[in-house]
């Protein structure tokens, strides 16, 4: 497996609201994040974890600082060439499972090739593949809403992975799920880390989860807090992009540290 | 996202809360029906009273008399209903009869500019004794004129329309005259009927025999009037006539005249005939009322039903306001997975639209429906219309159709594009974090 940085970020800040109401939710995050990792962000409530994962997931625009997406900045980048990086590159499973709970198990699955904009039958085919990664083929007719917790962001995981993301985000995606449920979903997320190389980034207040990454994220008032990892530091020197920036796309990074400057 | 499932996807999301979708619909439904109802009855009137025209002699089509004959029948029937004090009596003037045209003014008739000098003729009137048939012992009164030149369709039930030029006799006559004469409105034609003109001195009576080559549809301009061919008519002329010294034959108190209604306003043309002491009346004089009185009516009634569109618009905006407000998350969850704020404008844009062209198509099938019904029991025996066979109360035309509903349709995407633009500004962030 290459050691490609796929996601970085250069001092985001993400400031909500304005006057007395003006809220720092971030506070200037460096980080990186590699090709084919699993990393934990972890935090107390209201430390900014999903702030900065939206950010990372292009749902959202810092205030301050940049992401570089392989290598490439994302801020100059308009919304349409957003819109298909999301729906190309990036899954997405959330705590509250978010489907159309009225509408078929197979239709919510098949959502994301719909807005790529993909034919009925290769639709079908995907996310029928899908189905069968996260072993719910058989509920395909099923209503989305008839299914259990645990089938439900089965079926998430499912829709994440339809249009073979390079990224899954994952905010809180047991924090509705009892334990043992909880761990089913972990096994099948880890599942795809390992064996389809997806890069996993993912929400969590469970230590065991947290535990089973590469590396943890810790995020505390909007700052970066250090934690032992197994794998690479997390707070780099910048010489580090001079380093790795004949491996990576040299011309993105060089964008990066030119802005920074 | 494919065109083909956006359009699919709007028409489902109509499905999702039924009774709300069918509420607007029913709003855009009675907009629809009332406009395009409106229409049809507009329409329908108005190929009658066309075909009126048409049977006149046209829009060019002139009646002219002298001044004094048009002032001694205004004398007498007060004008059109005006309430002034009765006319005085002038010893200068004929003010109880018809007073004759000269010469002189058929001439500068034919020279005033606009008036088609050939189309000019005199109207005759024709007296016929009676008229009757093979069929039957019984004899009818009966009226007939001439049929002024010009390119004159008259309104026809059964058969074809007359050949000014034949040599033989023609007549087109009405339906009432064919039940009574012993023959149907299809089986008259070109049958023989013997219009009688009896010597007033000798008692001897004179037969015409006529070929019924049409029937007439009953109208309400040629009630009563029965048509005939220049040749019968130019005979019959001369039998009535045939005691009259010249000076009284050639005798003209009515005239028929063309003009050029396209360059010229029927105003230029009766102030012109003013001057040389005429009075002439134009379709629009004779049917003007009728039509007025309808295009008021009408007018009104569409009126209502571009008020009951205007509400049926505020119902299609609120309606996709609940369902933006509804889909919130979803709208959320549309825009994280990629799609564009475009889509999702199109996609409630198009629900708009659907809900128009459901409305309007509805109305417009249930209008055709009850307009037919409606048109047919007018129609039936005893009915008011019973005696205009060829007046359709309604008039259902492709364009008319088309046109309502692109209004409709219009209209309704117009309405749409408020919540479509609240829905496409919705923030995915902000909808992932709503509850
Ligand atoms: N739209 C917003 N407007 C104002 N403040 C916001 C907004 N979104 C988030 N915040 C604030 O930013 C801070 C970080 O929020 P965030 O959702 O990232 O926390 P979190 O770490 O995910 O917490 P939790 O573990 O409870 O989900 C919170 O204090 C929150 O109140
Ligand atoms: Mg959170």
């Amino acid at each position: 497996m290459s050691k490609n940085v796929i996601l970085s970020t250069r001092g985001l800040r993400k400031t909500y609201g304005r006057g007395d109401s003006r809220f720092e939710a971030l506070r200037g995050i460096n980080l990186e994040i590699i090709e084919g990792e699993s990393v934990a962000i972890i935090g107390k409530s209201g430390s900014g974890k999903s702030t900065l994962m939206h950010l990372l997931a292009l749902l959202d625009k810092p205030t301050k600082g940049n992401i570089a997406l392989d290598g490439e900045n994302t801020s100059k980048l308009r919304q349409s060439k957003l819109n298909k990086l999301r729906n190309k590159k990036f899954g997405f499973v959330f705590q509250s499972f978010f489907m159309n709970a009225n509408d078929s198990v197979l239709n919510n699955v098949m959502l994301p090739l719909k807005i790529a904009g993909l034919g009925a039958r290769a639709r079908r085919r995907k996310a029928m593949h899908a189905l069968r990664i996260v072993g719910l083929d058989d509920k395909a007719k099923n209503k989305a809403n008839d299914l259990s917790g645990g089938q439900k962001q089965r079926v998430c995981i499912a829709r994440a992975i339809v249009n073979d993301p390079e990224i899954i985000f994952a905010d809180e995606p047991t924090g509705n799920l009892d334990s043992a449920t909880g761990e089913k979903i972990i096994n099948i997320l880890f599942r795809l880390n390992r064996e389809k190389g997806i890069t996993l980034i993912i929400v969590t207040h469970d230590p065991e989860l947290a535990a089973k990454c590469d590396r943890q994220i810790r995020i505390s008032d909007g700052h970066l807090a250090s934690e032992p990892s197994k794998t690479p530091p997390t707070q780099l020197p910048p010489t580090y992009y001079e380093h790795n920036s004949g491996d990576t796309d040299a011309d993105g990074m060089l964008d990066i540290m030119e802005e920074q400057a | 996202m494919k065109i083909f499932d956006i359009i699919k996807d709007a028409n489902q999301n109509l499905l999702r809360n039924k009774l709300r979708t069918f509420l607007t619909i029913l709003a855009i439904f009675i907009g629809s029906f009332s406009i395009i109802s409106t229409s049809a009855i507009q329409a329908g009137v108005n190929d009658f009273i066309d075909s009126q025209v048409d049977s006149y002699g046209g829009d060019g089509y002139l009646a002219i008399v002298s001044q004094d004959s048009f002032d001694a029948l205004e004398g007498l029937q007060g004008n059109m209903g005006n309430n002034n004090s009765p006319t005085e009596y002038n010893p200068e003037k004929i003010q109880t009869g018809m007073s004759p045209i000269t010469d002189e003014q058929l001439q500068k008739v034919k020279q005033i500019d606009g008036i088609d000098a050939d189309s000019v003729v005199e109207q005759k009137s024709l007296s016929i004794s009676y008229v009757s048939s093979d069929k039957t012992e019984q004899k009818y009164l009966l009226s007939a004129e001439a049929l002024p030149p010009g390119n004159i369709k008259v309104d026809l039930e059964a058969g074809k329309q007359l050949d000014l030029r034949a040599d033989e006799y023609q007549i087109l006559l009405e339906s009432r005259y064919a039940d009574a004469l012993g023959y149907t409105t299809d089986n008259i034609i070109d049958q023989q009927i013997h219009l009688v003109v009896v010597d007033e001195y000798t008692q001897k009576e004179k037969s015409f025999d006529a070929t019924v080559v049409g029937v007439i549809a009953p109208g309400v301009v040629s009630m009563g009037q029965q048509y005939v061919n220049n040749k019968l008519a130019d005979d019959i002329y001369a039998e009535n006539t045939k005691y009259y010294p010249e000076a009284v034959k050639s005798q003209t108190f009515a005239l028929a005249a063309n003009y050029d209604y396209e360059k010229y306003s029927a105003d230029d043309i009766k102030k012109s005939l003013t001057e040389i002491g005429l009075s002439a009346m134009t379709i629009q004089d004779i049917i003007g009322q009728i039509k007025t009185f309808f295009d008021v009516i009408l007018t009104v009634f569409k009126l209502f039903g571009f008020i009951a569109l205007l509400a049926a618009a505020i119902g299609i905006i609120n309606t996709l306001f609940m369902s933006v407000q509804e889909r919130t998350r979803e709208i959320g969850l549309d825009k994280a997975l990629g799609m564009s704020s475009g889509h999702v404008f199109l996609s409630f844009s198009l629900e708009a639209i659907a809900l128009g062209f459901w409305g309007s198509v509805f109305g417009i099938i249930v209008s055709v429906i009850i307009g037919n019904l409606v048109n047919a029991a007018f129609h039936a025996d005893g009915s008011f219309l019973a005696a205009f066979p060829t007046f359709n109360l309604v008039s259902y035309t492709i364009p008319d159709i088309l046109s309502v509903m692109l209004l409709i349709i219009v209209i309704a995407f117009l309405a749409g594009t408020l919540p479509a633009r609240k829905a496409a500004h919705k923030n995915p962030i902000d909808a992932l974090r709503y509850e």
